[in-house]
């Protein structure tokens, strides 16, 4: 029961987007700092490298960059530092570190054949990946 | 009896004062065998040579852009994210971390080859 008696804390609403600003690096920095950790525990050293790691990171957080909302740049800090805390704590397990930040969304799958031109989106998602 | 047994021990084991002064004087500090730092600091060309290597396995940067001068956001067209991930990459490389302050005024590789060469610590 321990862990769920953890003391959650939340850090107060960043005032301005500098403040959102300086705490998304900060938080990609902390991220960065982890990757050797992350290596170790999941033991990734034949399947990715931690630049590959490090560039995976900035693309997801590139993928928001266009939020100006400070409330919401808080709540996807919020889920990052969450999810980061899950992955140090290994709470996960290879597959899922592999699954989401190596092959990443393009998935396993190569379908640029023709074969599956007439498939529907549902179907081809499905085939991509589990992780959205 | 003990104080003359020690009186004799002592006055076999004198060593010249010469020698002594000798050891403190070169050898003590040329070698420090158990330091883990301090004696093996880098090489100016060898900091350059593993900077603009870092900066070109980056993979939006183009590495024949790449000089010992280039600035990353002017030059090199990154943005500030990039640029966070280069300083990381540097950290990474050589075994350092550089506090936030500093992090943020690195922004081309003239600073921070500077940064790294002055850095006690790095290897």
């Amino acid at each position: 029961m321990a862990f769920t008696m953890r003391a959650v804390k939340v850090p107060p609403n960043s005032v301005s987007l500098e403040e959102a600003r300086t705490r998304t690096f900060e938080f990609f920095k902390s991220a960065c700092r982890s990757i050797p950790t992350v290596m170790e525990i999941y033991n990734l050293y034949d399947v990715v490298t931690p630049s590959q790691l490090r560039s995976n990171i900035a693309a997801q957080f590139r993928k928001n960059a266009h939020i100006t909302n400070t409330k919401v740049i808080d709540m996807l800090l919020f889920k990052g530092m969450e999810e980061l805390g899950d992955v140090v704590e290994h709470a996960k397990q290879r597959h899922h570190i592999i699954g989401q930040y190596v092959v990443g969304h393009h998935g396993l799958s190569q379908d640029s054949g023709t074969k599956d031109e007439g498939a529907s989106d549902f179907l081809k998602n499905f085939y991509k990946t589990n992780y959205f | 009896m003990a104080s003359s047994l020690r009186a004799a021990i002592i006055s076999h084991f004198r060593v010249p004062a010469s020698q002594t002064l000798a050891l403190n004087g070169s050898k003590l500090w040329t070698v420090r065998s158990m330091s883990s730092h301090g004696d093996d600091h880098l090489d100016k060309n060898q900091v350059i040579d593993r900077v603009l290597e870092v900066v070109k396995c980056h993979p939006k940067i183009d590495p024949s852009k790449v000089t010992p001068e280039v600035h990353f956001q002017k030059d090199l067209g990154l943005d500030s994210l990039d640029t966070v991930e280069i300083v990381m990459a540097l950290e990474e490389e050589f075994k350092l971390e550089i506090p936030d302050k500093e992090a943020d005024k690195i922004d081309s590789c003239g600073l921070a080859i500077e940064y790294i060469y002055n850095h006690p610590m790095s290897s």
